[in-house]
């Protein structure tokens, strides 16, 4: 019954702990009123006893003395209308029995030698009493009562106090329905208020709830508090519409912003394409047709505005690139990535090098995204290890993939020049680089062109390496096609 | 062993056989004498003023008890001791306070009453209608059973107060 104390309701709980400290106390009262009226009750029969022992011996006394037995009988014979007596015993100086009166239930009278108990026993009472003539003891009286009438009345006066005290409790149980409402009324009308709230997210209603006292302040407290939230809600929801209106401006000033960006640049890149051509054209006719009227320096120059005039081409094409991955629309699809490494290391192995060169590749490498643009950002990555790897003695690339926590790492790692760690920072900005045009060509938009693709396909992209001891890129991609 | 038991068995039938006689088979005397002192504690006198003076029991003419009496001398009665006078004489009486009148007496029990009549003196006789014929307790035989009678008037005249206890053992009372 305890065990499920917690779930009982409040209105329960109040009536079962007012009604049970009542019938405890009831209970307890009833007890001590029966014990001690039992006490009083054998008090009572008690000095009964002795008084009608006392008048039986003050009468036998002269019988006694004079032996008259008959006179004895018929004196005690009396004592017969007394219900509770159930034997009496007189005897004389010499301890014999003079007269005696028995009911059939009893045995004869206990000799005095040794001295029979007396007092309470377990249903009767014994009492034993000298008869004495001018304080001479003549005789004695031994008188056993029997508890019937003691118990009668007992057994009637537990019926009564327990009638009476289950009157009580009803009475009491009546009184307390009607009264634990006091308390209970408000806390159940609060509870309620808090679930509707809780329920309807409706902050204008208030518990009708108020007094001086406790359950009184707690109302007040509560209706204070959800009036603090309303107020606090209509703030939020005030400032968060402006917010909102705030955003909305600035995305639309910012994409129109970008939008402007990449049409400039990629005009731009598209509009210098024009003179380069014409630039690198005419350099070619003027080399093929008016070669032998220019002396070697005159050649020399010539040489360098064309070698230029492609080192532009090249920047210029980077950029278009790097634009076209900004702007393009994406398409997600499977990708087998082994096939499409393959194809970019066969293309670079055709171009032909001196070097031995080992590229190693994974098999089944499988990932989702734009096969075009992954193209470019892998044969980036490739061509930049390729590149970097080219001062040594052995070239060595490999390309290795794991899952792990729903994305795919790909890694590419050679045996190259490497780079600082330093200037990690920069790796990835367009327009850096690491290394001089004398050293290693090259236009510094590759990499950016990389992390731009990886960004799309909210992938990430990091770099490690030490100086000579090559570069190791990890690029990573989710393996799900949906975007976050 | 053997002789324990058998003096155990000596002592039961010897018990067995005593304590019936000593019991309850007393002498007529000795029962009449008991009773004596028994209505010495019931009755009270009149001028007793001084506690502390002795209950005088005096017995008339021949002694019937022939002893059995004695013991009673120095044994109390209603805080009073007892002492105990034997005499024939009438002149004699003074100071008695119970006067036992033997059976034997015949002539002048008339005056003899209307002395102790005059002195507050409980006379008590074995004599046949003693009561009736004017003293105060007279004993009567019913059968073996030795009862007695009680002339609650004469004792009365007497300024004698007799215990109504007393009276109801009597046999008859007359008033």
């Amino acid at each position: 019954m305890i065990g499920q104390w917690r779930y009982w309701r409040l209105k329960t709980k109040l009536l079962f702990l007012t009604l049970f400290t009542s019938a405890l106390g009831i209970s307890l009262v009833c007890i001590s009123l029966i014990f001690v009226e039992n006490q009083n009750y054998r008090k009572q029969l008690e000095s009964e006893l002795h008084v009608i022992g006392g008048i039986l011996a003050e009468q036998s006394a002269a019988a006694l003395i004079f032996d008259d037995k008959e006179q004895l009988s018929s004196i005690i014979s009396s004592l017969r209308r007394i219900d509770n007596i159930r034997q009496v015993c007189i005897y004389n100086s010499q301890g014999s029995i003079m007269a005696a009166l028995e009911s059939e239930d009893v045995r004869t009278c206990p000799e005095l030698e040794p001295a029979p108990e007396t007092g309470f026993a377990k249903n009767a009472y014994r009492m034993m009493m000298p008869i004495t003539l001018d304080q001479e003891t003549v005789g004695q009286l031994f008188l056993t009562s029997h508890l019937e009438v003691l118990r009668k009345h007992i057994r009637t006066f537990v019926l009564i106090t327990a009638f009476v005290g289950i009157g009580i409790l009803l009475v009491l149980f009546i009184l307390a329905i009607k009264l634990q409402k006091i308390v209970s009324g408000p806390i159940v009308t609060l509870s309620d208020t808090a679930e509707r709230i809780a329920r309807d997210h409706d902050y204008t209603v208030r518990a009708p709830v108020s007094g001086p006292d406790e359950l009184g302040r707690l109302g007040n407290t509560f209706n204070e508090m959800i009036g603090t939230i309303e107020e606090q809600n209509r703030r939020i929801l005030e400032s968060r519409d402006s917010l909102e209106r705030e955003v909305d401006a600035r995305t639309s000033e910012l994409s129109m912003a970008n939008r402007e960006l990449e049409a400039f640049s990629y005009s731009v890149s598209h509009d210098l394409r024009q003179p380069l051509r014409a630039i690198e054209g005419f350099g070619q006719a003027l080399e093929e047709d008016c070669g032998e009227q220019l002396d070697d320096a005159g050649k020399d120059y010539l040489r360098r505005i064309r070698n230029a005039s492609v080192r532009m081409a090249n920047l210029i094409d980077g950029l278009l690139i790097l634009s076209r991955v900004s702007r393009q629309s994406m398409e997600k699809e499977p990708v087998d990535l082994t096939a499409l490494l393959q194809e970019i290391a066969d293309e670079l192995l055709e171009i032909g090098d001196t070097l031995p060169t080992e590229i190693n590749i994974q098999p089944a490498m499988q990932v989702i995204g734009d096969s075009r643009m992954l193209r470019v950002a892998f044969q980036n990555l490739l061509e930049n290890a390729w590149k970097y790897s080219a001062k040594g003695e052995k070239r060595k690339i490999d390309v290795s993939a794991v899952t792990r926590n729903g994305s795919i790492e790909i890694a590419v790692k050679d045996n190259g020049v490497g780079f600082d760690m330093r200037y990690i920072d920069k790796l990835f900005v367009a327009f850096n680089r690491l290394h001089t045009p004398s050293e290693f060509s090259g236009t510094g938009i590759g990499l950016a062109t990389v992390y731009r693709v990886v960004r799309r396909h909210r992938g990430q992209i990091s770099a490690t390496s030490e100086v000579g001891k090559g570069a190791h890129f990890v690029v990573t991609l989710p393996v799900s096609g949906k975007q976050r | 062993m053997r002789d324990h038991l058998k003096f155990f068995f000596f002592l039961v039938i010897n018990l067995c056989l005593i304590l019936p006689v000593s019991g309850s088979i007393r002498s007529e005397h000795e029962v009449k004498a008991a009773f004596l002192y028994n209505f010495t504690r019931l009755v009270t006198w009149p001028n007793l003023g001084k506690t502390a003076s002795p209950l005088e029991i005096c017995v008339y003419g021949a002694d019937p008890f022939g002893g059995l009496l004695d013991p009673i001398r120095g044994r109390q009665s209603q805080g009073r001791n007892l002492t105990l006078r034997y005499s024939d004489v009438t002149s004699d009486l003074s100071g008695c306070d119970v006067l036992y009148i033997d059976q034997s007496l015949t002539r002048g029990l008339q005056s003899l009453l209307d002395l102790a009549n005059e002195r507050n003196i409980l006379t008590v006789s074995d004599l046949p209608d003693f009561a009736r014929k004017g003293g105060m307790i007279g004993y009567v035989k019913q059968g073996n059973v030795i009862r007695f009678e009680i002339n609650l008037k004469a004792a009365d005249e007497a300024g004698l107060i007799i215990n109504s206890r007393l009276l109801e053992l009597a046999v008859e009372v007359m008033r």
